[in-house]
């Protein structure tokens, strides 16, 4: 900052500098109403010191009392809204109906039963360890079977891999590669020869993906000639 | 004076934090009534406005940072207090109450610098309260603008512009006193 001070002016702020003592008389007045103050503040409260730690223990404890509470709300919600399965075979206007719930709710179980066995899993209920696993865990769960998946369809084993696929539905009907899973469905039922069964499950994954970037794979796979 | 200071200085470390802080507000108590002087307090007001910053001073003392310097805490208080009483002031009627005579020892050895100090408390006088605040706190106390800023919570922009204004201010206040002491 320039300096717009000039000599003059700077010895002036020099004097103004000194602090005069406050005379003797004063200050002791002035101290005795202090202390006088400070036991009366002291008597009539305890100090903040004291006071604020146990006010903020207890701030603390009911916000985790009402956070926990909620949480358990919340699981408590999903788990119910989880367990109804949908039926295995959905018509197609029943499907439309409900396609704003199926991308967060319903499992993608084939539009009608396989003719293998393994293929339609017995047991719709997700896998219970795949509840209480956190978030990182569910998802290198998922991705496993996802990887044993992909690379059972590379090998040309396309019912092993729809094995895998339903098991990954099995366990994690709204999980988050689920678009991925359905996308694969569609292939392996392709290189089954199952050309009915693809084109169904390309039309479901049409309606609960309609803006997936596997849409074309899925469509070009349903109008391809070797079909 | 010398009594209370005695006192206190054979208890050096108080244990009692109500002590603690009484011992603090003595060591700054020329600091505080000089500060209020510079603000624009009557003499008559300064032991009243003093007890009002020992209040607000023992009821944050125990957040108060100890590692700090404590002048721009107090200065900050005592400005906000200033304020808040020339505020009241201003819708009460005001009474001309005599200024009593300079609190400086030995008048006769010390007059130039009780001039000189008179002169920049009158010149003081007749600038803002928010741009003399930062003024006394820069050039007088000198506390870095950093601090002043954030004692007035205001941005450090603010405070050299507050700066810059005031200073002109002073000198052209000293300029018209000393016309007015020689015409």
């Amino acid at each position: 900052m320039t300096r717009q001070r000039s000599p003059e002016l700077e010895a002036l702020l020099e004097q103004g500098k000194q602090i005069p003592a406050v005379p003797a008389a004063v200050r002791a007045r002035v101290l005795t109403r202090a202390r006088a103050t400070a036991a009366l503040a002291g008597s009539v409260r305890p100090p903040r010191s004291r006071l604020r730690p146990a006010m903020l223990h207890l701030a603390a404890l009911v916000a985790a009392t009402v956070f926990g509470m909620g949480i358990a709300g919340a699981v408590v919600l999903l788990r119910d809204r989880k367990t109804p399965a949908p039926p295995a075979e959905a018509s197609a206007s029943a499907q439309l109906a409900l396609r704003p719930a199926l991308s967060a709710l319903a499992p993608p179980t084939p539009p009608t039963p396989l003719a293998s066995a393994p293929l339609a899993p017995s047991a719709p209920e997700p896998h219970p360890s795949a509840k209480s696993a956190s978030p990182r865990e569910s998802y290198a769960a998922e991705l496993e079977l996802l990887r044993r998946a992909q690379s059972a369809y590379a090998g040309g084993d396309f019912s092993g891999s729809l094995v895998s696929l339903n098991e990954h539905a099995r366990q994690f009907p709204s999980g988050r590669l689920a678009e991925e899973r359905e996308a694969l469905r569609v292939s392996c039922l392709r290189g089954l020869g199952r050309s009915s069964d693809a084109r169904r499950a390309a039309a479901s994954f049409a309606l609960r993906f309609p803006h997936s970037v596997l849409l074309s794979r899925t469509t070009a796979a349903e109008t391809s000639p070797s079909n | 004076m010398g009594y209370l200071r005695l006192v206190h200085s054979t208890s050096p470390t108080p244990a009692n934090p109500d002590e603690d802080c009484v011992a603090a507000f003595d060591r700054e108590l020329d600091y505080v009534f000089s500060t209020l002087r510079r603000l624009g307090a009557a003499s008559s007001e300064l032991e009243d406005l003093a007890h009002e910053i020992f209040v607000v001073l023992y009821g944050n003392w125990p957040e108060v940072d100890r590692s700090r310097p404590l002048r721009p805490y107090l200065f900050g208080i005592a400005f906000r207090i200033v304020a808040a009483h020339r505020r009241r002031r201003s819708r009460e009627v005001c009474v001309a109450v005599p200024e009593p005579e300079d609190l400086a020892q030995s008048p006769e050895l010390k007059l130039q610098a009780r001039q000189s100090a008179a002169l920049v408390t009158g010149a003081l006088k007749q600038i803002p309260l928010p741009r003399r605040a930062v003024l006394i706190m820069h050039d007088l106390d000198e506390i870095p603008i950093r601090d002043i800023a954030e004692t007035l919570s205001i941005t450090r922009f603010g405070a050299y512009a507050r700066l810059r204004k005031a200073r002109l201010e002073l000198r052209a206040a000293i300029q018209r006193q000393l016309l007015g002491v020689r015409t």
